[in-house]
């Protein structure tokens, strides 16, 4: 298993106590394609930044590619979150000042890899999502459809070992949901990408093979999508 | 830490940000970096006028006085002084107490009078060591033959925009006769042949009159009560002092000028200390207006910093790309500041000097005025940079990101 996620529980502290996940072991093979469903407020969101490490579990295990996230340290989880892991966000998440280029080829700068190569990695990429008459675009020149295509060619430039995409066609058109979620399912397919993606759109199961239902913080079902 | 990473993303926030906040912000760092190196030029522009006049007019680089229970200096190696190293000449002066009086109708009555010094100048040799010849705003200098005529300073002769009138003769003119009664007695009448000015308040309550003359009211011949030295490096004094010793002056007190300002020189370190004082509120201004720059630049880029380390960028990194973002702004300050000041305002002020009450001020600025101010801008940049990038990283990645 790629991802393991044991007992993991996670509370919003406040005047009232939010249990947004409340007590979840779920676990994810390498190379698989798994959609997290439920309704609004069903933890959804909350899961995927616990197992993309954008949050801290207050308490549980989630152990990806072997290494239990909770026992790093902050330059640590930085570090996977670079090296291991991918992530698309709903409202896109670029920078503003950067070009398609700069954005997707930014992690490879991190990584140290040198200007030519990360430069030609990055047009190759872009080709790939279908933008390569985009490269020099800034954010504000693309449609919301070319911005998530530059989001996720960012965030599988490193390939990654987990793709977690955050609700990538809530804020798309009908036209530009199907080309993104066709382009992941060309991911996990072609390239064995293991991704997992939380959607509130149950349209969206074709593309996937398991769906984990969430209801109340909890795991109400799981379903096996042929 | 990657610095790459870090000065990329400040080279494209400068270059795709917005060209008017870009520059708005060089500017006000200019204008900080303007205002600490124009404090502490102008009071160091006073300071050195203070100095300059008490130098030039007044005090000469060295002052030698008679030993101990003596009257006059009757060293005969006074005309070897000139001949030591570094020395630009030397001024001998009697100096004589003595009551001046005007009778301005000649009829006795309502005679205008007070206590003033009475110095005598070798003519020849007092312009090279003071500026007085200079100064004359009516009438001339004396000349060596000079035997009945006097110049007065403006404050003693009054009318001439003094701040002493009530003191003063009234308002003598040149051409107008005065009476001076020395401190043996001896009365001689005197026509004025010039008045001068100067900014020092010391300078202009004195009268002079020849070297001959004098010598011939007080039965003296060839001593002095004072010797001015000027040398060509000020703070070289020391140095001179020395071989004035050697010279064979052992009884004699000899001082630098500094140490005979009297209340001048605490004027002097008061401006200098104000000078400190504005030159850190100036800095500490500066920080803080790149502080609140770069505190709304972190906030506004809250979302952009939370997407940042989602990705894998380091706190560190993104730390270093505002700081560089924060230096880059007060380099660019300092180089806009600089140019300005040598450029516009130094020569400036050069060509009009401040009309202060105690000295022509224009601006002196020192390569360590511009060390210190370049100095100060930069950690001014790097802390102000610092403190709100560091806060605003250290935040949630999701309370970032949640607009």
């Amino acid at each position: 298993m790629i991802i393991e996620v044991k007992n993991l529980k996670k509370t919003y502290e406040g005047a009232v106590p939010v249990h947004a996940v409340k007590n979840i072991n779920l676990n994810v093979a390498k190379g698989e394609f798994v959609a997290i469903m439920g309704r609004s407020g069903s933890g959804k969101s909350t899961l995927l930044h616990q197992l993309g490490l954008l949050d801290t579990p207050t308490d549980g295990e989630i152990i990806i590619d072997g290494v239990n996230l909770v026992s790093l340290s902050a330059e640590q989880k930085t570090k996977f979150r670079l090296e291991k892991l991918g992530y698309v966000f709903q409202a896109y998440a670029l920078l503003p000042e950067l070009t398609a280029l700069e954005s997707v080829y930014l992690p490879l700068m991190l990584q140290g890899v040198g200007k030519k190569e990360y430069i030609k990695k990055a047009t190759k990429m872009l080709g790939e999502v279908g933008l390569k008459e985009r490269v020099h675009h800034l954010p504000c020149e693309l449609s919301g459809g070319e911005q998530q295509r530059v989001a996720l060619a960012r965030a599988i430039i490193n390939n990654p070992k987990i793709l977690f995409a955050d609700e990538p066609c809530a804020n798309l058109d009908s036209e530009s949901s199907k080309t993104i979620l066709n382009l992941l399912k060309k991911l996990n397919e072609e390239l064995g990408q293991t991704i997992v993606m939380v959607s509130h759109d149950s349209e969206d199961k074709k593309y996937v093979e398991r769906v984990i239902w969430l209801k109340d913080g909890l795991i109400e079902k799981e379903e096996k999508v042929s | 830490m990657n610095i790459r990473a870090s000065f990329f993303l400040a080279f494209t926030a400068v270059k795709r940000g917005s060209k008017g906040i870009v520059i708005m912000t060089i500017l006000i760092m200019a204008l900080a970096y303007v205002n600490i190196v124009f404090i502490t030029s102008i009071f160091g522009g006073i300071i050195e006028g203070i100095e300059a006049e008490a130098i030039n007019n007044q005090l000469g680089n060295i002052v030698i006085t008679p030993g101990v229970d003596e009257k006059y200096i009757k060293n005969k190696a006074i005309e070897w002084i000139d001949a030591i190293p570094g020395v630009v000449g030397s001024a001998t002066h009697y100096i004589d107490n003595a009551i001046i009086s005007y009778d301005e109708r000649n009829d006795g009555k309502d005679i205008k009078s007070g206590n003033w010094p009475v110095k005598s100048i070798d003519v020849p040799n007092e312009k090279k060591v003071t500026n007085i010849h200079n100064s004359i705003i009516e009438g001339s200098f004396l000349e060596p033959r000079d035997r009945d005529k006097i110049i007065i300073g403006k404050e003693i002769a009054g009318g001439h925009g003094g701040l002493m009138e009530e003191q003063s003769l009234g308002g003598v003119f040149v051409g107008d006769k005065i009476d001076v009664q020395f401190s043996n007695g001896i009365k001689r009448t005197y026509k004025i042949k010039g008045i001068f000015s100067t900014k020092g308040m010391q300078a202009v309550q004195m009268v002079f009159v020849t070297k001959k003359e004098m010598e011939s009211v007080l039965n003296v011949n060839n001593w002095a009560s004072e010797i001015l030295v000027k040398i060509k490096n000020t703070g070289e004094e020391d140095v001179v002092i020395n071989e004035i010793r050697q010279l064979g002056f052992q009884d004699e007190d000899i001082k630098r000028w500094d140490k005979l300002m009297g209340s001048t020189e605490s004027a002097s370190d008061s401006f200098g200390m104000i000078s400190i004082i504005l030159g850190v509120i100036g800095t500490f201004v500066a920080g803080i207006t790149i502080f609140i720059i770069i505190f709304v630049s972190v906030v506004n880029k809250r979302v952009q910093i939370g997407i940042l380390k989602a990705i894998g960028m380091g706190e560190g990194t993104i730390v270093l790309s505002f700081l560089m973002q924060a230096l880059f702004y007060g380099i660019a300050g300092i180089l806009i500041g600089i140019s300005f000041m040598m450029f516009v305002l130094y020569p400036l002020f050069l060509a009009h000097p401040l009309d202060f009450p105690m000295a022509w001020v224009s601006l002196k600025i020192t390569a360590n005025t511009i060390m210190v101010s370049n100095i100060s801008l930069f950690m001014a940049s790097l802390i102000g940079g610092l403190i709100p990038a560091y806060n605003g990283v250290k935040k949630e990645i999701l309370k970032l990101i949640k607009d």
